[in-house]
């Protein structure tokens, strides 16, 4: 093992050297498969001599101007998508992938809002689907380039033809202050969605210390098989299900989120035909999929697959029982159930459970909380265990720091903290690259957890974020967008985060208060222009919206608004009760 | 037997209350309103199996084959096979 602090510094050319090389070697081997909707049952398969000459040819037909372009992507689940991230990076390209609608969206609202989103980010293109590109062009202050896909028309049949400029006042863009670093290969976003979206920046270093170090901790070879439905917006999509298997020449095989949601046993049926051996999912997944086992009519042998890796949200102990519960007559063991924690932050892993071993729980009631406000924090923990996310991986340090900002012992809870080469340096945003400050190296990750006998236990989030589904959502954006609603008393909007039991995950919810005097049936209308709102800018459904009369919200003695406070009286009043 | 269309809509409009917990009237938008999210259409698939006795295969599906009262008297008609 190398030691720690040890890397190497990997230029971009080397990076792509290195990638061509291995895509060339995999002449004959196929290492993409795509299944595309309806077609489920034949996957578009690339080799890695395909993949490298498409990618290549692709990217090439872009025509793009100048060296170096950040180019925005915003397109659906389609071979051309992952074509596109690929040959734009081995053109010398900066692409970032933006999260492409569901299908149920308002088009008016999305459009708007992705203008006002897409003037904040100092991007050089944009690539998207023929109609939203002319709907979208002369509002944003860079070129939008249209791209068809073979089925473009069944995408873009929710976008009407209107040009959104017409509509529109268009914003200046901030001028660029400075560039992202040279050896930057792609751009990840972090989260963010009304404006303030940060991508952050992934240099070809770190993405090789990435790949390498969770390689190690996996055993990851050539011989693996990927099954994903994780969109490539996502950073567990993007670098555990797609760079990873691109780097080591591993094959994997790729379902659109839509697709999986709706059809869960998919994912099984596509382990179970191409023998794949690791799968990541996020926490609500496990629950899901297990609810699901029923429906599942065919016996799909699951026994291929050496890791389940449970990533991207708490890992609850009962997810992971109810999935083995409901697959072990299908070939899912005990020490195959995995987890780790991950952010884009660190291009992905931070660390990795011990393959081949059991996941490591801690009794509720043998934990210490530590001193101080953390233990104010409302943590709606549903079972009666922790559960470990394995250890850092080699190279990477954590450490847990209390409220006194010193570190903390084995077994006290507190601010997780990271220190890793793989770590992000800044966010590119409206400003351009913004250096992110960094203590000695070291980002405090605004998670809260403990460490013990060197495992992380991840409890959950000591900043206000909402996950719903592995995806951050921030409320400080869904109460702006709230706000405009006409109707909600301005200011007197709070959202959070509702702790759903069923499916291991969290859904979001929100309160706003009525201007003026409260009727019920305006506070229906009211409640359905929230969700109608919210979707179609967030892309997430608010499961609770509850419109209600002023000073229903709760104030903290010192006056401001208690989003913990509100949440406690909504989660009490509104869906105890039910 | 398979249900009729009076015998879905009805159970429909049950489900989907029980979900959202509010009345459902008809061409409601539910998916697209926000009113129900993606994970809660196999929760009102779910219920629609126990209501109707009868299992809906989800290959090809999208949540908006379950957008109203009318799509998805449609698509229960379409897909739908009796329960084992």
């Amino acid at each position: 093992m190398q030691p720690r602090g040890a890397y190497t510094v990997i230029t971009h050319a080397e990076f792509c050297q290195r990638l061509r090389q291995g895509l060339q070697s995999n002449t004959d081997k196929i290492l993409l498969r795509v299944v595309m909707s309806p077609q489920l049952d034949a996957p578009i398969e690339f080799t890695g001599r395909e993949l490298l000459g498409r990618a290549e040819q692709f990217a090439a037909n872009c025509s793009l101007q100048r060296d170096r372009e950040v180019v925005l992507l915003l397109l659906p689940h389609s071979p051309e998508l992952f074509l596109m991230e690929l040959g734009l990076v081995l053109e010398g390209h900066i692409p970032a992938i933006l999260a492409w609608p569901t299908s149920r969206v308002d088009a008016e609202k999305y459009q708007r809002n992705l203008v006002h989103q897409l003037c904040q980010l100092p991007a050089d293109r944009l690539i998207t689907l023929p109609r939203l590109a002319a709907n979208l062009e002369g509002s944003l202050p860079y070129p939008v380039t249209s791209l068809a896909l073979e089925n473009s028309e069944v995408f873009e049949k929710q976008f009407p033809a209107n040009r959104v400029s017409e509509q529109l006042k268009i914003e200046v863009l901030p001028e660029r202050h400075s560039s992202p670093a040279a050896d930057t290969l792609f751009l990840q976003f972090s989260g963010g969605t009304t404006g303030a979206q940060k991508a952050i920046v992934v240099t070809a270093t770190m993405l090789t210390e990435q790949l390498t170090q969770l390689g190690d901790a996996l055993r990851f070879s050539g011989g693996d098989g990927i099954a994903s439905w994780l969109p490539l917006y996502h950073d567990m999509g993007l670098i555990a299900c797609y760079w990873m298997p691109l780097w080591y020449g591993a094959t994997s095989i790729q379902l659109a989120a839509n697709d999986w949601v709706i059809n869960p046993q998919l994912l099984l049926e596509y382990i179970s035909r191409y023998h794949a051996t690791i799968c990541w999912l996020p926490n609500f997944a496990f629950s899901y999929l297990s609810q699901r086992r029923e429906q599942t009519q065919q016996a799909h042998s699951l026994e291929s697959v050496r890791a389940w890796i449970n990533c991207s949200e708490p890992v609850r102990s009962r997810s992971v029982k109810e999935f083995r519960t409901a697959f072990v007559d299908r070939g899912v063991r005990p020490e195959n159930l995995q987890s780790c924690y991950a952010m884009a932050e660190t291009v992905f892993a931070i660390t990795q459970s011990h393959l081949g071993r059991e996941l490591r729980t801690v009794a509720r009631s043998e934990m210490n909380h530590g001193s101080g406000s953390y233990t104010e924090l409302p943590f709606d923990v549903i079972d009666d265990v922790y559960v470990s996310s394995g250890t850092a991986l080699a190279n990477t340090e954590i450490k847990i720091v209390g409220v006194d900002g010193q570190p903390c012992g084995d077994a006290i809870c507190g601010e997780i903290h990271v220190r890793t080469p793989s770590l992000f340096s800044g966010y590119w945003g409206a400003d351009g690259f913004q250096t992110h400050s960094l203590r000695d190296g070291w980002h405090a990750t605004g998670d809260y957890g403990f460490q013990r006998d060197g495992e992380l236990f991840v409890i959950g989030r000591l900043k206000d974020i909402v996950i719903v589904g592995g995806n951050n959502i921030f409320p400080e954006d869904v109460e702006a967008i709230v706000n405009t609603v006409d109707g909600i008393y301005p200011g007197r909007v709070v959202a959070f985060g509702v702790e759903d039991p069923e499916y291991g995950t969290q859904s979001l919810g929100v309160v706003a208060e009525m201007k003026g005097e409260f009727h019920e049936e305006a506070a229906q209308e009211l409640e359905d222009a929230i969700r109608k709102l919210v979707l179609s800018t967030i892309g997430t459904a608010a499961r609770y919206v509850a419109v209600v009369p002023q000073r229903w919200i709760v104030k903290s003695t010192a006056g401001k608004i208690s989003r913990r406070e509100t949440r406690e009286r909504f989660v009490r009043e509104m869906v105890a009760s039910v | 037997m398979l249900p009729d269309s009076v015998a879905i809509r009805k159970a429909a409009q049950e489900a989907a209350a029980e979900l959202t917990r509010r009345p459902i009237k008809e061409g409601q938008r539910l998916v697209s309103s926000g009113l129900i999210d993606s994970l809660s259409v196999l929760r009102l698939i779910a219920l629609l199996e126990r209501k109707l006795q009868v299992t809906i295969p989800p290959e090809t599906l999208q949540p908006e084959d379950f957008d109203d009262l009318d799509l998805i008297v449609a698509t229960v008609k379409r897909v739908a096979k009796p329960a084992i």
